[in-house]
């Protein structure tokens, strides 16, 4: 088990480093190794990962995710091979720290890969500095979602109602 | 009923049930059927297309495909490549045919026979007083069908019953012009499947359909397969559950039968499927009485309750409940009283027996319910559905990943005609759409369903009967009577690719409107079309057939009804319908309109692996009058079987796609040879003085008086569940009562037919 923890701080408020972050269909626009992402539902998203040629597809499931403070993952395996959390600090009004731990599990490719003393951690280094350079040229977020999600469970953020309207009535 | 006279009598042959489903035989076979019924070239096509991205969509199942880039290059089941050849046969019903077998001979034949003839070719009626089809144009055609149309005194008159296999298309032009024409008379071969789920998922979630994907499957720790038959119905599924189990999981599966397909399944896709032992399905089998399904899960939610207060807050998810449910106390009340004598009585199972399954439940942090008609086609069948959205909310089991409710649909399309407003009981919302759109008043009084159709007919309250697809007159219960009421129609007409009897027990006039079938090229004036489908998971994708038509004169679904609602309504209401038979992308556009979740639908449903409609629940979101999950409280239930008689349930063989046998075979149940069978346990045997191999006749049993009689079947000692039957349908619809429905849904219990068997004299 590789764990890793690495912080950043950014030049924007927590809300806008927050709602940013959680637009997690954007990370392969600053990401250097995601290359796509597919929210399948609020709280799954499938990803492609890689390094030059080599890819890693997997699901993950957020388990915990409460606006302007973290947002807790975990793939979707029966043992899974990661899971972490993003944690977000208000430091001031337009300053914000942003946390990654995460506890990787040799297994696999992915695992021989973060075998290698120090790289997972540098991975996670340089995507948080991606990050940064990406959200403070922006200086603001290009969309967020204000629900909570908690134990797996969504509840959307008030008033907000299903995000898209689909039939309801019964079907045989 | 009797026997038809084509019938293999005696040739029937039992050997010992299979413990596996698919491997190598189901190739074979799969390839076998394929190649009697066409060339290599088009099995090749077929086989090859189908379900792929840009592909057809197999008609067999709704089952859901994986997504772009994880499918295989043979991406079908052996049932799938026997339906899709079927379809593509080389076989064809001619004039001659027509000349030679008068109604009256079609009408004593058997559906195999029927299904074996070849598709029909060109249309076809049957003049009042003739006992002949004779060839018609599709002018005359469709002008005698609408000119019927505009005679009735009132629009309520006619009814229009849509199968499953229809496009979204066709389906939605179908709902419109039945309601441009002033009828909400639109019963489904829904209301005969999953009628039940989609109340009870509707009243207690807030939305009709399931809540689970494919990969959630994949990732869930504990599957239940209650009341379905995955082998034979949605082989497809196996290899779903197959994924599961290698990740880990435990699966539970629930029936009267050892079905094959529960037991181990050897995935043909796989070296490991052709050459090795396969892969185990069922970690338990619960054998159980026919109808327990409720009790069982009642049982589960009291152990559920006890865990918790043995154990408080370690059991129930408090979080999940106190946010999104309502009911909580009184549901729990209820469900501590449920008594252990009740449940056993019930399900025929052992308390220790249920008690493992709690602890199985208990050591799971993802569980999901699959079910099918097993459980849908009792009388107490929404009961028994609103139990499990209970059991699955106790512990949170809903709107997460890996967890939830999965209703398993058998109809291709089943799914997608419903969302395109096929049913009696639109809600307003949609009605209001459709006038805003379209400019007319579409009628606000509710429709006909199938059961309620047949008695309008039978009553002589409904002169004309268009059936979209499908085989209505043996999809629906209690033949004799649905046949006696289809023969008082003034006109019946069926758009279909094969014959099948719905042709042959008809109205004074009767008409067969040829169709395209889905492998098929569908070309119109505004060039290749494709249609869009919806599967049991919500996807909403294409499906684009690649054959050449059976014949030049075949028409497509969209096109038949385009033309009869513009000749029926010319005058009375107007709509583009040339524009719509012309480019079915103007329909999408319209349906994008109307249709919740669906905007966009030309653009979006293009892309590889099309749409998912998003459900709700998953979003935390539960439209519900009250905007939470609903708990409920469901009294105990289960079928009385007075002593001396058995509880029969409909089933399909595994040669068979819904109303057509292919063979008289069933391997995986060792039957071979011959359908007029009746599976008994031989404990009742005994009992009841019988032994295999002797005839009986099946005789119903009901609180009226009609002589319900299936003649000449032939003993099968089987390990059904004690006091359970089970014989094949569509044979045995004949002693489902009509008025023997489920509460609320209206869904004939064909699961739960009361018989005695007679020797036969």
């Amino acid at each position: 088990m590789n764990t890793v923890e690495e912080t950043i701080e950014v030049a924007v408020p927590v809300r806008t480093a927050y709602n940013q972050w959680t637009q997690f269909e954007g990370f392969p626009r600053f990401s250097r190794v995601v290359k796509r992402i597919g929210q399948l539902t609020p709280s799954v998203t499938a990803w492609v990962v890689g390094v030059g040629p080599l890819r890693k597809e997997f699901e993950a499931e957020i388990v915990e995710q409460i606006p302007e403070s973290h947002v807790a993952w975990r793939s979707l395996d029966h043992s899974p091979w990661h899971e972490g959390e993003v944690e977000f600090r208000a430091l001031a009004q337009d300053r914000t720290a942003i946390t990654v731990r995460m506890r990787i599990r040799r297994r696999g490719a992915a695992g021989v890969l973060t075998a290698v003393p120090g790289a997972a951690g540098r991975v996670v280094r340089q995507e948080l500095a991606c990050f940064k350079e990406f959200i403070e040229g922006l200086g603001e977020a290009g969309g967020g979602w204000r629900g909570t999600i908690r134990k797996g469970h969504v509840r959307p953020g008030e008033p907000e109602r299903s995000k898209s309207q689909v039939p309801t009535w019964p079907v045989g | 009923m009797k026997s038809p006279s084509d019938e293999p009598k005696d040739g029937l042959t039992v050997t010992p049930p299979k413990k596996w489903a698919a491997g190598v035989p189901a190739v074979v076979h799969a390839l076998e059927y394929s190649l009697q019924q066409t060339s290599p070239r088009k099995t090749a096509v077929d086989l090859l297309t189908m379900n792929q991205v840009d592909g057809t969509d197999c008609p067999g199942c709704a089952w859901a495909d994986p997504a772009p880039g994880h499918r295989n290059r043979n991406e079908y089941c052996e049932n799938g490549a026997k339906h899709i050849n079927d379809e593509a046969t080389g076989k064809r019903v001619t004039e001659d045919f027509f000349r030679a077998h008068p109604v009256s001979d079609l009408a004593g034949r058997s559906d195999m026979w029927l299904n074996q003839q070849g598709r029909l070719t060109r249309p076809m009626v049957k003049r009042p007083d003739s006992d002949h089809y004779e060839p018609i144009s599709w002018h005359d055609a469709l002008n005698l069908l609408a000119e019927e149309l505009r005679a009735l005194d009132t629009p309520d008159e006619a009814v229009f019953y849509t199968s499953g296999r229809v496009s979204n298309e066709a389906a939605f032009v179908l709902q419109l012009f039945a309601r441009a024409f002033g009828t909400n008379n639109l019963p489904d071969c829904s209301n005969m499947c999953h009628e039940s789920s989609g109340y009870a998922l509707h009243e207690t979630l807030g939305t009709g359909k399931g809540t689970v994907s494919l990969n959630d499957l994949h990732h869930a720790d504990l599957i239940f397969v209650v009341g379905q038959n995955p082998g034979t119905n949605h082989p497809r599924q196996l290899s779903a559950l197959e994924e599961a189990k290698l990740n880990g999981a435990r699966i539970i599966a629930v029936n009267t039968l050892p079905e094959a397909g529960l037991l181990r399944f050897k995935n043909p896709q796989k070296a490991r499927g052709l050459v090795g032992q396969g892969v185990e399905i069922a970690d338990r089998f619960l054998h159980i009485r026919a109808g327990g399904d409720l009790a069982l899960f009642q049982g589960l939610n009291r152990l559920l309750l006890e865990a918790e207060d043995e154990r408080p807050g370690q059991v129930l998810d408090h979080d999940f409940i106190g946010a999104n449910t309502s009911g909580f106390e009184e549901f729990a009340e209820h469900a501590r009283q449920i008594s252990w004598d009740d449940v056993i009585t019930a399900t025929g199972l052992t308390r220790e027996e249920i008690e493992e399954v709690g602890a199985d439940v208990l050591r799971s942090e993802r569980v999901i319910v699959c079910w099918a008609m097993g459980v849908t086609q009792h009388k107490h069948g929404v009961p028994t559905i609103r139990e499990i959205v209970n059991f699955l909310m106790l512990r949170g089991n809903l709107g997460r990943a890996g967890a939830g409710a999965c209703p398993v649909r058998g109809h291709s399309n089943v799914q997608g005609d419903r969302t395109m407003g096929v049913w009696e009981q639109m809600p307003d919302a949609f009605l209001d759409a459709l006038q805003r759109e379209f400019g007319f008043d579409p009628p606000r009084a509710h429709g006909l369903d199938s059961v309620n159709a047949i008695r309008a007919m039978g009553e002589g309250r409904i002169k004309v009967f268009l059936g979209v697809a499908g085989n209505f007159v043996r999809a629906a219960p209690d033949s004799a009577v649905t046949e006696e009421a289809m023969r008082t129609c003034r006109l019946t007409a069926h758009i279909s690719t094969k014959l099948n009897r719905s042709h042959t027990v008809c109205g004074r006039t009767a008409l067969i409107l040829p169709t395209l079938g889905r492998t098929e090229r569908d070309v119109q004036s505004g060039g290749e079309q494709f249609v869009t489908v919806e599967n049991s998971m919500s996807e909403v994708h294409t499906s684009r057939g690649r054959l050449k038509p059976a014949s030049k004169l075949l028409l497509s679904e969209v096109a038949i009804l385009c033309r009869l609602a513009r000749r029926t309504l010319d005058g009375r209401v107007d709509l583009p319908w040339q524009e719509f038979e012309t480019d079915y992308g103007a329909i999408r556009d319209r349906i994008a309109r109307i249709v919740p979740g669906l905007h966009d639908l030309n653009r979006r449903v293009t892309r590889p692996g099309g749409i998912r409609l998003p459900n709700p629940v998953n979003e935390g979101v539960f439209p519900t009058a009250v905007g939470k999950a609903l708990f409920t409280r469901n009294a105990w239930e289960m079928p009385e079987v007075p002593e001396g008689h058995l509880l029969l349930q409909t089933l399909r063989s595994h040669d068979q796609w819904n109303t057509v046998p292919y063979t008289a075979n069933d391997r995986y149940r060792g039957i071979h040879g011959s359908r007029r069978v009746v599976l008994v346990n031989p404990e009742d045997l005994a009992e009841l003085g019988l032994r295999a191999g002797q005839q009986v006749d099946l005789v119903g049993v009901w609180r009226d008086a009609a002589e319900r009689r299936a003649e000449g079947f032939e003993v099968v000692a089987y390990p059904t569940s004690r006091g359970s039957a089970a014989a094949y349908y569509p044979e045995t619809q004949v002693l489902v009562p009509l008025d023997s429905v489920a509460d609320i849904s209206n869904q004939p219990t064909s699961k739960a037919v009361l018989v005695r068997l007679q020797r036969t004299v």
